[in-house]
């Protein structure tokens, strides 16, 4: 009986050892899980893809990419702020599609942004207004004047109620006064056919999903909604430049469930900046019309606040 | 168009000629397996061919896509519980033959089908992609709303248990279709505070429910008997291609299902399941023994399988020329291209030629390789028939429960599953088909959203505006033809002694 004691004692103190041994060593001593809370091949899907190969050359461990999808994103993101705030479960935020699932009262959804751990941003796209190459208004001040001119007769096409492409329009009714006629669509391909098709008059969408129709003068974008002009439509303005200060984007960055350590916030995003910061990562985001923004934790959590402020005076939730 | 000499020799590379292989190998197991879809088979492949270059890449992806959904015909055939969602109209004639012992001649039925269509729509894509492509811009709200409501008029004539039995499922598809946020004002539709179902009902597993787990209990009844209920009758031995008289029965099929395949699979979002229902109707419509699709109509095999495989070449025409996906695993495919730096467009047929016309020639020749190696696969698969129902369930519901939960990451999708089972077991046991609520649950979002977005549109003159343009007219045409000949039908077949079983047949309860 003493005998046995005892060898369960020194097991236990050789478990106990082991445990402080493992919270002390460096993250990540195991596969990391990287939540996308949309389906394999989309956007979000492609840049996690991209950042899991190179985090898996910069760490050695692997990083395992999973489509988490439904409810609008946020059974995958319930999922992330649930998970253990261990540093082996992390996902992609996407802003400002996140802020809908509980911003609006109608959801009554316990999470918010309080649930996560902001890490860094990645990636940010600005919203564009695009019309067809061989559309009568060549630029944006013509079209602003057609619509007012003749109001409810243009009409857009949007990604979704509540969505960045959505929330621009709002933004851009309101500060110019305009009335648009706005279809919704579950995919922004959709509405590039309609445009094209010529069934609607106006695309509302990202820099990425446009700029190369704009190079083959398939489409013509008329204005970025930037700070600045993107690197990916350096002819094309942005609203700022034409007097309407509309600022909006999708923008994806990386988050963790609430609490994560400084210890593990530390070491990831260093290599999250190495991964990002690499040539290769770099010439791929190129390719892919991804303007790269890297905002730091505090800085990130920021932004997503002035974004969620804005959106509530936007929509009245 | 480059150089053929360069095509070839980048077609008949090791690399090339492993991918293609490789692909059917995976799509075929894929494909066959319950639960487990095309959209899926590809997607899990993709961050294999992110090291890959191009051309190995996009091959390999290809042969997945049009194995898995020639592989569906398999397990709809043997089992009821079809392989792909896409393949679900394939059970309806395929299953019958099975029970009868036939399964042999189900099986190269399909395979011949799916080899037709499949190269049909390669060799569409590669001849007439640019011009063909015109045809997903001409679909506008009001296009969609129409074919939609076309593709609905074909409850009718899927009825087997009785029209009114046959809307009430329709219509229960249509209200299942509209569960989720409502698209245009954010709204959550009887979610009943249930969050989760912001995104709706998702349609692959409600398929898997209602045929395959539907099935798995079905069996449960008899566990010791098999699916196959006679010996292996002599005039079905194994054989690679159909007889000549067979291939006499299907050629009007074959021609006018890989042509709907091609067209349907054109338009963005319509994928293999529509055209493989419009097709089974349109063949339905045409045959000259109407009374047989249900029961083991070769006509019927054919025409699913000819047009979901048709689907797929057709599918990649506005995605390579356009960058619009024509179907969900398109928009899988797409994602691909765009990660190999290939920017879908007019211009890619030029600037990518090389790439672009060995992958559509090794996609071709995948359709015809396909056909061999999954014939040869069926000669020993199909024994699964005469094993006892006790060994077979559990696979079935396994797959099942793993394929629903692999869709999303989540237990959400397997509820889901389950519950349509239950529910397609309780209709099968009221004698109600299940395939008017999945034309509903496929078609309800398509005929509401083009509703909506021609209303918004039209500025008050709705009339007007769905009546503008030809493609609406002739679609309006069609659906009154459709509905009118149903009609006509139905009193044909019930003065001419309709078949005493009508969906047991199925069910494989009677016999």
């Amino acid at each position: 009986m003493r005998r046995s004691l005892g060898v369960i004692l020194s097991f236990a103190v050789l478990v106990g050892m082991f445990c402080v041994g493992s919270a002390a060593a460096a993250w990540p001593e195991k596969h990391v899980k990287l939540i996308v809370v949309y389906g394999a091949g989309g956007g979000t899907d492609i840049t996690a893809r991209l950042l899991a190969q190179g985090l898996e050359k910069v760490t050695g461990k692997q990083f395992v990419v999973e489509n988490i999808t439904g409810g609008a994103g946020w059974v995958g993101w319930s999922a992330l702020a649930k998970a253990k705030p261990d540093g082996y479960t992390i996902g992609y935020l996407n802003i400002p599609h996140l802020y809908a699932g509980y911003l609006d009262p109608k959801m009554k959804r316990t999470e918010n942004l309080e649930s996560f751990t902001p890490i860094m941003n990645h990636v940010d796209d600005p919203c564009i207004w695009a019309v067809k190459y061989d559309s009568p208004h060549k630029s944006l001040k013509e079209l602003v004047e057609a619509i007012k001119k003749e109001p409810g007769k243009f009409s857009i096409a949007n990604h979704g109620y509540g969505g960045d492409d959505n929330l621009a329009v709002l933004d851009m009714e309101r500060m110019a006064g305009l009335k648009f006629n706005v279809v919704h669509n579950n995919s922004t391909t959709i509405s590039r056919a309609q445009l094209l098709g010529g069934h609607v008059d106006l695309l509302g969408a990202n820099v990425s999903e446009v700029f190369q129709n704009h190079q083959n003068k398939e489409l013509r974008v008329l204005g970025v909604m930037s700070s600045k002009r993107s690197p990916f439509l350096p002819d094309v303005p942005t609203f700022k430049e034409l007097g309407w200060d509309a600022q909006w984007a999708s923008t994806r960055g990386v988050g963790a469930p609430a609490g994560l350590p400084q210890e593990i916030v530390k070491p990831l995003t260093e290599a999250l900046v190495k991964v990002i910061n690499s040539p290769e990562h770099q010439e791929k985001a190129k390719q892919l019309g991804l303007a790269l923004d890297v905002i730091p934790s505090a800085e990130y959590m920021e932004l997503m606040k002035k974004t969620e402020q804005r959106i509530k005076t936007l929509m009245g939730w | 168009m480059p150089d053929i000499l360069t095509v070839l020799s980048n077609l008949f590379s090791l690399t090339s000629v492993l991918a293609i292989l490789g692909g059917i190998c995976g799509g075929l197991v894929i494909g066959f397996l319950p639960g487990l879809t095309s959209n899926m088979a590809v997607a899990l492949l993709l961050p294999i061919t992110f090291t890959m270059s191009p051309i190995p890449a996009l091959l390999m992806l290809t042969s997945v896509y049009a194995s898995a959904i020639y592989a569906g015909s398999f397990s709809a055939i043997l089992l009821h519980t079809p392989g792909t969602s896409a393949s679900a109209a394939t059970v309806l004639d395929g299953f019958p033959l099975t029970q009868r012992g036939e399964s042999n001649k189900a099986l190269r039925i399909a395979t011949f089908s799916s080899m037709f269509g499949g190269a049909f729509s390669a060799i569409a894509l590669l001849l007439l992609a640019p011009p063909l492509s015109r045809i997903s811009l001409m679909f506008g709200p009001a296009e969609y709303f129409f074919i939609a409501i076309f593709g609905l008029s074909i409850i009718g004539s899927l009825s087997s248990g009785g029209v009114v039995k046959g809307l009430l499922s329709g219509i229960l598809g249509l209200l299942f279709s509209s569960v989720g946020l409502d698209i245009d004002s954010g709204f959550p539709r009887f979610c009943f505070g249930y969050n989760d179902l912001h995104a709706g009902l998702e349609f692959v597993p409600a398929v898997i429910g209602l045929f395959s787990m539907a099935q798995a209990l079905v069996m449960t009844e008899e566990v010791q008997k098999s699916i196959q209920r006679v010996e292996t009758p002599k005039s079905s031995e194994w054989r690679v291609f159909p007889r000549l008289s067979e291939i006499r029965q299907i050629k009007t099929t074959l021609m006018r299902s890989s042509f709907l395949g091609v067209l349907v699979g054109i338009l963005p979002g319509a994928g293999g399941d529509i055209s493989s229902w419009v097709s089974y109707n349109e063949a339905k419509r045409f045959s000259k023994h109407p009374e047989q699709f249900g029961h083991g109509s070769l006509e019927g095999i054919s025409a699913s399988e000819t047009a979901n495989n048709a689907n797929t070449g057709g599918a990649m025409i506005p995605m390579f020329t356009l960058g619009i996906p024509g179907s969900p695993t398109a928009a899988v495919l797409l994602g691909a291209l765009v990660i190999q730096g290939l920017v879908p467009g007019h211009e890619m047929f030029d600037r990518h030629g090389s790439i672009v016309y060995t992958v559509i020639i090794g996609f071709f020749l995948a359709n015809i390789v396909m056909g061999f190696m999954g014939m040869y696969s069926t000669r020993y698969l199909s024994h699964i028939t005469t094993l006892p129902n006790y060994a077979v369930i559990p696979v079935i519901v396994f797959f099942s429960v793993v394929g629903s939960f692999s869709l999303g990451h989540s237990m959400l999708n397997v509820m889901i599953m389950l519950s349509f089972g239950f529910l397609g077991f309780l209709m099968r046991k009221i004698n109600m088909s299940p395939a008017p609520m999945i034309l509903g649950l496929i078609l309800g979002p398509f005929a509401e959203k083009g509703f909506r977005q021609a209303l918004i549109l039209s500025r008050g003159d709705l009339i007007t505006y769905l009546l503008k343009s030809p493609i609406s007219l002739i679609l309006i045409a069609l659906t009154i033809l459709s509905v009118a000949t149903t009609v006509y039908l139905g009193s044909r077949l019930t003065k001419s002694a309709a078949p005493p079983e009508e969906y047991e047949s199925l069910t494989g309860e009677k016999h």
